[in-house]
């Protein structure tokens, strides 16, 4: 007999009856759990014991979660994208308040081998200070490396708090081509900005690769942003390093 | 429309199915969908003939055991006959369909004046049809004209190869009369083919 069911024809049934599915996945961190429905993933954790992240996901989401048999196109989507795929992944935030959507969708704006500072989020969603509330928010991620939270760090150079620890987040952070130590040694030094004389422009640190350049001719370490454009340096279009 | 005969299902399938749906219901249930979401879409769609509506009602045809699996006791569970008890739902849940929709045209039914084509091979073994495939399409409109009456049995038996016992107990009918509709389905369907076929 063929089958020739339409590809959410479980996920539509398991909605129905409010049962979630979830299946292990690899990803940078080692294997990890997705869990999804119909409207898209909603929770990842690292696999460890399938009875505690379904405690986990009962206790946040209040629904039943099994484990999957088949995939559908939101889970092999979710599969290709935990492998570094560029794919798009429809995810669910549906238990995040408006705010914490708000900073999960500026999070997941920030381009693989790069990292934004906390405040910088705050400033992109209109919440210019909110800096511990843009961290709780990153914090209650419920489906991290799918929006990938590693990427907000801290002004400082070090790379703050992050779901499976600090030394997972620069890990992630550092195959994705940070170079953190660069990062450190430019902050330590007082310099909050480079600027590149040929580009014109002036960038955050964590902006991809600057921070390995700082010493480089043509480059140079800025200690404030009227520094910056003192030398005639305009903010980059894509770090966009101070408030428009 | 899907193939004629389907391969049974292995023997023990259904057993294990059970066992698991009586340990955790939840935990069973996809194993349940994918063992038989091609069988009931196809008799779903024979039932209605309409594919398109089909996969919709198949999939209230799951909704629907998953609640009944969820409100039976684990000894319940363990003990049902899994194929025929999914049909029984599914032959429910099209007969409602069919009551909301009957066809346009009027059902087909056997009737004894009709030629005797030679599509029923009743040589030893089981009764079978033998069909070519130009016949196909002609088969599946024969079936959806086939009267509400017969449709079930003929379906089942000829179509899902369910045994007379598992249509009986599905179509909650003895088993006699279950024998009498699919014989005169498969008659009825011949005649229709036959006539069409050429």
């Amino acid at each position: 007999m063929t089958e020739t069911t339409r590809p959410y024809f479980t996920t539509e049934i398991f909605a129905e009856i409010g049962v979630d599915r979830y299946t292990a996945a690899a990803s940078a961190l080692g294997t990890v759990y997705v869990a999804w429905h119909v409207s898209g993933v909603c929770g990842v954790r690292l696999a460890s014991d399938e009875r505690a992240f379904e405690a986990w996901y009962a206790e946040r989401f209040g629904r039943r979660v099994v484990p999957a048999i088949e995939d559908d196109p939101i889970a092999s989507a979710a599969r290709a994208k935990l492998r570094g795929e560029e794919v798009d992944v429809p995810l669910d935030l549906h238990d995040c308040s408006l705010f914490e959507q708000r900073v999960l969708q500026a999070a997941a704006g920030i381009m693989r081998g790069n990292a934004r500072p906390y405040d910088w989020v705050a400033r992109e969603v209109g919440a210019p200070g909110a800096t511990r509330a843009v961290g709780n928010a990153l914090g209650r991620n419920p489906v991290p490396l799918l929006i990938p939270c590693h990427r907000v760090t801290r002004k400082d150079g070090a790379v703050g708090g992050y779901v499976f620890g600090g030394d997972a987040k620069r890990k992630l952070l550092e195959a994705e081509g940070l170079d953190f130590g660069a990062i450190e040694r430019v902050t330590r030094l007082g310099f909050r900005f480079v600027g590149s004389d040929d580009e014109g422009t002036f960038c955050l640190p964590t902006c991809g690769d600057v921070a390995c350049r700082v010493d480089r001719p043509g480059f140079r370490g800025l200690r404030s942003a009227a520094e910056a454009l003192a030398h005639g340096l305009r903010p980059c279009t894509s770090c966009r390093p101070i408030a428009a | 429309m899907a193939a004629l005969t389907c391969a049974p299902a292995p023997p023990d399938q259904d057993a294990l199915l059970a066992g698991a749906l009586a340990q955790d219901v939840d935990r069973a249930f996809e194993r349940v969908v994918i063992a038989y979401r091609g069988r009931i879409v196809s008799f779903v769609a024979r039932m209605l003939g309409d594919d398109a509506r089909a996969e919709d009602v198949a999939q209230d045809v799951f909704v629907r055991a998953y609640r009944a699996l969820r409100s039976y006791p684990a000894e319940r569970r363990a003990a049902l006959r899994l194929r025929s008890w999914l049909y029984a739902i599914a032959h429910n849940l099209t007969r409602n369909a069919f009551r909301d929709a009957p066809p346009a045209t009027d059902p087909l039914d056997y009737d004894d004046a009709s030629p005797r084509p030679a599509l029923l091979d009743e040589r030893p073994g089981p009764e079978t049809l033998v069909l070519r495939a130009e016949t196909w399409a002609s088969l599946g409109r024969a079936i959806a004209r086939l009267s509400p009456a017969l449709r079930p049995a003929f379906v089942m038996r000829y179509v899902d190869d369910l045994s007379y016992d598992e249509i009986a107990a599905t179509l909650e009918q003895p088993v006699g009369t279950v024998k009498a509709a699919a014989h005169r389905g498969l008659l009825a369907v011949r005649a229709y083919v036959e006539k069409n076929d050429d």
